[in-house]
């Protein structure tokens, strides 16, 4: 069946138009008979609106219990080559970057082994192999490590960290996410390959609070920099902005969401006690503004994607916390709230659902932090306060 | 034993020995960056380096033969040094700007669109769909293609009031945390899972099926004599897990299964704080190959939005200025009870104040 | 009190792991605290428990599987069908 090419006019569709074309991609590698049998079940999955994947949770490699997602078509007669067709996650370095070397080690592996099919990159940041047998994954791993590269986080691990481009590339890094991620990655190598949570735990790194890799929005454990002291101005060139066409006033100090910016045509005044740290103004004119000098991150807790009570952004944990290696204070954070959530969790209990159900403020009496007004919108509206039993007792009294 | 001879726990490369010397010379030290056209940044450093940054669209899902092919333009244009964003795009790290008409050129021929900078339609995140997974409910890569066919001309031009980042996820899992985006189009299934019950106890164990479901839905039960399993309908969320663990419990919905569109998310804390995206149409039709329905409703929206936000406007703070009604007059999307939320805290989303534009 | 040996603590997690095959998943915090249980607790931790796991693992007793949620459980050829 797979000997050649089948007929694929609905696919063929996406080769047209000026987007690059998965398609396409796919085709550069039709030559193997595992990539003309996936085209096949796709064209299939077009014609019939539905998908023929099942999932298999008991391939890997060994010692490890993630990395490998298991993959099986449910037309394995009708297209043998992938009647097994495993992803492997491998952990991408810090921010992305590669040398033309590596990126072609990793390709003469997965000519070797596999489809020859990737992902640049895939959602949590791992490289992705996409479409291994399963008498494969032994040997692409062993050539994987011995390349220098490893397995990702899948299942209820540690997931792989990821950051932002960071001082590599940006001006406003007010930490090292490179480092921060790589240390953090190196450090938990055995919380990432051997599951031992309740579920998944995601730690992502952005420098500022633009938050490039949107941490705040889909990890567990969100660093996002930040800094404590003055916006550094450079006068003269908020001069060269506003003569070079921007709207100093409607751009800026109408923008700002504490109103804390006001400008006489000649010099830009920041309230820096009421800036929020939003960047709108040093995003408008990177040329002129630059985040203080007194940085470090805010650590955020408990973001997730809707799957099972709904989807939360993450909250704020710590308001500042200094970011220098190695990250001590992080790592604390980290392994306390393993402890706690990892004792009581439940099966597929996300942090920050956990959190909800036992309540940040016992939460961070277990974790050892005390409540902070920053933690919060606003106090609570309800009046069922669960009060100790010591402070009922100095009541009574 | 094998195991002890084997290599395990590396962890990845140091990101170190990928960075280029310009990079290495001025880490942390960058003064600013500009965006001298759309898909070029350059960003200078404290000592006045200067570093080119060319940024180009991919379908995410790469052949081997295009990442040799990239990696033959980072020698022959970045000595060597290439990296990718957080959306999928590509980027070439250039020392001498003289060379960036020629690697743009290459990269056009070799169908590698330069663009995603600034106010723009940046490349769209997206999940497998019918590429690789199980619980998809429509195709991702595919959905995406069409979208990014009629949305081009926001990648290679600036041309929006602020960046409008777009995201897909094939189920309501939404891998990814599609959750946060301007515009989040997303497969849903409609209706729980018919059962194989004949299959059923051949393949798969009914105290793991049972345990799997988060909303306690499935029950043991004895069907023609099988000991298979029920679901109570009305508990069913439609997330799937029960077909991960077993596929004779099916999901995927041929008749059913289709898309929906969520708008207004950020994830940045410009100006205004995060927010989730919000749902704006809650089914289209599953329509491959090119989803016509869905690339009108999304094109519409970024119509809309581009003719009446504010400059640095994001697409959820200009509806938050407007209001949701104006939104849906505007975009003329129907306003259905699908629309209001009915799971947990659910008053908290209804309007709670007489505050309306009549 | 005597402290089991790794190897004692990962046995008793087999055997554990055997006897709930196919009516219960357990994950690696289900297996020790079951061994707190069983040792009692100024016997053995979290960290022992940690170290039996992996040679529970690494010598192919016990292999992690993934059914919505990481558990321990037995390799597929020891079961009927796999």
């Amino acid at each position: 069946m797979s000997e050649k090419n089948r007929a694929t006019p609905l696919l063929d569709e996406l080769e047209k138009g000026p987007w690059p074309s998965f398609v396409k991609e796919i085709k550069k590698e039709s030559e193997r008979p595992m990539v003309r049998d996936l085209l096949g079940l796709l064209e299939r999955s077009y014609e019939e609106h539905i998908g023929h994947w099942k999932h298999g949770g008991l391939v890997g490699v060994m010692g490890y219990g993630g990395g490998v997602i298991g993959r099986y078509s449910d037309l394995p007669e009708e297209f043998p080559e992938i009647a097994e067709f495993h992803t492997y996650r491998v952990n991408q370095p810090s921010a992305w970057f590669y040398t033309s070397d590596a990126l072609r080690t990793l390709c003469d592996i997965w000519d070797r082994h596999g489809s020859g099919l990737t992902n640049m990159h895939g959602s949590t940041g791992d490289i992705i192999f996409l479409g291994s047998k399963t008498e494969a994954l032994e040997p692409c791993f062993a050539d994987l490590t011995e390349a220098g590269f490893d397995l990702g986080g899948s299942g209820s691990d540690v997931r792989t960290p990821s950051c932002c481009v960071g001082p590599a590339r940006c001006e406003w890094a007010c930490y090292d996410t490179l480092e921060a991620c790589y240390d953090i990655t190196q450090t938990y190598q055995d919380e990432l390959h051997r599951p031992a949570f309740p579920y998944k735990y995601k730690f992502k790194f952005a420098g500022c609070p633009n938050d490039c890799v949107a941490s705040i929005a889909r990890s567990d454990m969100s660093v996002i920099g930040t800094w404590k002291d003055n916006i550094q101005i450079d006068q003269e060139q908020v001069r060269e902005y506003a003569a070079g066409g921007t709207d100093i006033e409607a751009e800026i100090c109408e923008m700002c969401p504490t109103g804390c910016i006001t400008w006489n045509g000649e010099q830009l005044v920041i309230d820096n006690s009421e800036c929020v740290k939003c960047m709108h103004c040093i995003n408008v004119m990177p040329r002129a503004l630059k985040p203080g000098k007194e940085r470090g991150a805010t650590i955020l807790i408990g973001a997730k994607a809707p799957i099972i009570g709904g989807a939360l952004l993450s909250s704020v944990f710590v308001p500042f916390l200094e970011m220098e290696p190695p990250y001590e204070d992080l790592k604390e954070l980290a392994e306390a709230i393993w402890d706690f959530w990892g004792e009581y969790g439940k099966n597929r209990e996300r942090v920050g659902e956990f959190i909800q159900r036992v309540g940040l403020g016992n939460f961070l009496e277990e974790i050892g932090l005390d409540p902070v007004p920053e933690m919060v919108a606003h106090p609570r509206t309800n009046p069922y306060i669960f009060f100790d039993e010591e402070l009922e007792e100095d009541e009574d009294e | 034993m094998a195991v002890a001879t084997r290599k395990t726990d590396i962890g990845p490369p140091n990101y170190k020995q990928f960075l280029p010397p310009i990079i290495q010379k001025n880490y942390g030290k960058w003064a600013y960056h500009e965006i001298p056209e759309p898909g070029v940044m350059v960003h200078v450093a404290e000592s006045g380096d200067k570093l080119y940054t060319v940024r180009a669209g991919t379908p995410r899902l790469l052949a081997i033969t295009t990442i040799r092919a990239f990696a033959d333009l980072a020698d022959r244009y970045c000595d060597g040094y290439i990296r990718w964003t957080s959306r999928h795009n590509v980027e070439f790290l250039l020392t001498d700007p003289s060379k960036i008409p020629a690697l743009k050129k290459d990269l056009e021929e070799l169908g590698f669109p330069v663009g995603g900078t600034g106010n723009a339609i940046s490349s769209i995140v997206h999940t497998q769909g019918w590429v690789h997974c199980h619980s998809a409910a429509t195709d991702a890569s595919g959905v995406v293609k069409s979208l990014m066919d009629e949305l081009f001309p926001h990648f290679v031009n600036m041309d929006l009031p602020a960046k409008l980042r777009v995201a897909f996820a094939c189920c309501l899992n939404m891998c990814g945390a599609v959750h946060c985006s301007d515009i989040a189009v997303l497969g849903v299934h409609t209706r729980a899972p018919t059962i194989d019950h004949d299959e059923l106890p051949k393949v798969c164990e009914v105290p793991t099926l049972v345990s799997s479901c988060p909303t306690g839905a499935i029950r043991p039960a004895t069907v023609d004599g099988n000991a298979s399993v029920e679901i109570e309908e009305e508990q069913c969320m439609y997330c799937g897990n029960c077909y991960t663990v077993c596929p004779s419990v099916k999901i995927n919905n041929a008749e059913t299964d289709g898309i929906s569109i969520w708008v207004g998310g950020k994830v940045s804390n410009a100006r205004s704080e995060p927010k989730f995206s919000k749902l704006a149409i809650p089914y289209l039709p599953n329509n491959p190959p090119r989803w016509p329905e869905v690339v009108e409703a999304v094109v519409n929206i970024v119509n809309v939005y581009a003719q009446n936000a504010r400059k640095h406007e994001r697409l959820g703070e200009w509806i938050d200025r407007i209001g949701w009604p104006r939104f849906f007059e505007l975009t003329g999307i129907p306003f259905t009870k699908y629309h209001i939320d009915d799971f947990k805290h659910a008053g908290e989303t209804y309007k709670r104040s007489v505050q309306l534009k009549h | 009190m005597s402290q089991p040996t790794v190897e004692e603590v990962a046995d008793a997690m087999y055997d554990l792991v055997k006897a709930t095959h196919g009516k219960k998943n357990l994950k690696a915090m289900d297996l020790t605290k079951a061994m707190i249980e069983k040792f009692g607790d100024d016997a053995v931790d979290k960290k022992l428990c940690k170290l039996a796991i992996r040679q529970l693992i690494d010598s192919g007793r016990c292999i992690y599987s993934y059914f919505g949620g990481s558990f321990i459980t037995l390799p597929p050829d020891e079961d009927s069908g796999g």
